[in-house]
C-alpha cells in the first residue's frame, strides 16, 4: 500500500474529520484533504487525482451515498476505492451502500484498529 | 338494537309494505325515506359531535396564549440552546484534539530519543566490558530507556483513545440536529395552525400577550373574549356548515 496516496476525508463534523485524519496519520498516511459534504467533495475528486475516499453518510447538501453513486457513475472515478465511516447502521442502508459499490463500511462509534483493518482489506483486494 | 328502536323499525317496515300493497306511491316513498333516515341520522349526529369536538379543541388551542409563546418564543429558544450545546461540545472536542495532537509528538520524541540512546549505549557497553562500574550504570540506563519506550507506547495508546472518545461530538451533534429539525417542523406546523385558527393572536407581539396575562385581562383578540360561547355546543346543521366553511372545507 502506498503511504503517499492522496486521501479525501468527507464528514460534516470537523471533529470527526480531525479524528479520521489523525488516525490515518498514525497509520502513516500524510497526504490527506478534507471536505464537509458530497457537493464539496465531488469537484475535488474530479480535479484532484485522489487515490482513496473516506466518507460519512449523513451530511447536509449531498449525502455520502449520493456521493458514492456519483463517483461510480463517473468513468474517471468509477474505480476509486471508497470507505464509508458512518453512524447509519440499518441493514437496508448497508445493503444499499454495497449495491452502490462501496469498498468498506465502518460503523461509528469505531476505533483505530477497525479503520486500519478495513483499509488494509480494501487495498489487498484492490491490488490483489 | 334496542327493543324500542326495533319496534319503530317494524312499524316503518309494515307501513312501507302496506303502502306498496295499496299502490300508495307517496306513502311508500315517505316510509322508505323514514327508514333510510333512521340509518343515516346516527351517522350525521356522530359527525356533528366530532366536528363540535374538533372545533372546541381548535378554539381552546387558539386561545391558549401559552401555545403562542411556545411556538413563537420558546421553541426557537430551545433550538438556539441545542445549537449552543453543539457549539460547546465542538469546542471542547477540538480543544481536546488539539492537546492530543500536541502530546502525541512529545511521546514520539521521547520514544525516538530513548531508542537512539539505547543503541549508543549498546555500542559503549561493547567497548567497555572491563569497566564493571560503567557497565552497571549502562545496564541500569538501558533498563530505564526500555521502560521509557514502553511507557511512551502506552501513553500513545491512551492519547489515541482520548482522541477516539471525541467521536461523541459527531454522534451527539447528529442526534441534536435531528431534534432541532423536529422542533423546526413542529414550530412551523403550530404557527400554521395558530394562523388558521387565530390569525390575530399569532401576529401579536408575545410581550403584549404576556403583559396582558400578568394583568389578568383578556387580550383584545377574537376568540379569547368569546371563549365561553366558543365552548357552547353547536346546535344545528347551519352552524356545522359555517364552521366547516371557516375551517376551509
Amino acid at each position: 500500500m502506498d503511504r503517499n496516496m492522496k486521501i479525501l476525508v468527507v464528514d460534516d463534523f470537523s471533529t470527526m474529520r480531525r479524528i479520521i485524519k489523525n488516525l490515518l496519520k498514525e497509520l502513516g498516511f500524510t497526504n490527506i484533504e478534507e471536505a464537509d459534504d458530497g457537493a464539496t467533495a465531488l469537484p475535488m475528486l474530479k480535479q484532484g487525482h485522489f487515490d482513496f475516499l473516506v466518507t460519512d453518510w449523513n451530511m447536509p447538501g449531498m449525502t455520502g451515498i449520493d456521493l458514492l453513486k456519483a463517483v461510480r457513475a463517473d468513468p474517471a472515478l468509477a474505480h476509486l476505492p471508497v470507505l464509508m465511516v458512518t453512524a447509519e447502521a440499518k441493514r437496508e442502508q448497508i445493503i444499499m451502500a454495497a449495491q452502490a459499490g462501496v469498498n468498506g463500511y465502518v460503523v461509528k462509534p469505531f476505533n483505530g484498529p477497525t479503520l486500519k483493518e478495513k483499509i488494509d482489506k480494501i487495498f489487498e483486494r484492490v491490488q490483489g | 338494537m334496542e327493543e324500542s328502536e326495533k319496534l319503530s323499525r317494524l312499524i316503518q317496515a309494515r307501513a312501507l309494505v302496506a303502502a306498496l300493497e295499496a299502490h300508495d306511491e307517496a306513502g311508500y316513498l315517505a316510509s322508505l325515506n323514514a327508514l333510510a333516515a333512521s340509518q343515516t341520522q346516527p351517522m350525521f349526529e356522530a359527525v356533528g359531535r366530532m366536528t363540535r369536538e374538533v372545533h372546541e379543541a381548535l378554539m381552546a388551542f387558539a386561545t391558549d396564549d401559552r401555545l403562542n409563546l411556545l411556538a413563537e418564543d420558546e421553541m426557537p429558544d430551545a433550538r438556539d440552546r441545542l445549537r449552543y450545546v453543539i457549539t460547546l461540545t465542538e469546542q471542547a472536542a477540538n480543544r481536546t484534539l488539539t492537546l492530543v495532537e500536541e502530546a502525541l509528538p512529545v511521546a514520539d520524541r521521547l520514544m525516538d530519543r530513548a531508542e537512539r540512546l539505547q543503541q549508543a549505549l549498546g555500542q559503549i557497553r561493547q567497548s567497555q566490558v572491563d569497566n564493571v562500574a560503567l557497565v552497571g550504570v549502562i545496564t541500569e540506563l538501558a533498563e530505564y530507556l526500555d521502560s521509557v519506550q514502553q511507557d511512551g507506547g502506552a501513553l500513545k495508546t491512551r492519547l489515541t483513545d482520548i482522541m477516539m472518545a471525541q467521536e461523541f461530538q459527531d454522534l451527539s451533534g447528529q442526534l441534536l440536529l435531528r431534534v432541532i429539525a423536529l422542533l423546526e417542523t413542529l414550530e412551523g406546523k403550530m404557527l400554521g395552525l395558530l394562523q388558521k385558527t387565530h390569525p390575530v393572536a399569532s401576529e401579536k407581539p408575545v410581550a403584549l400577550t404576556q403583559a396582558a396575562l400578568s394583568q389578568g385581562l383578556g387580550p383584545g383578540v377574537p376568540g379569547a373574549k368569546n371563549h365561553s360561547s366558543a365552548a357552547e355546543p353547536i346546535k344545528n346543521q347551519d352552524d356545522v356548515d359555517d364552521l366547516l366553511a371557516n375551517l376551509g372545507f
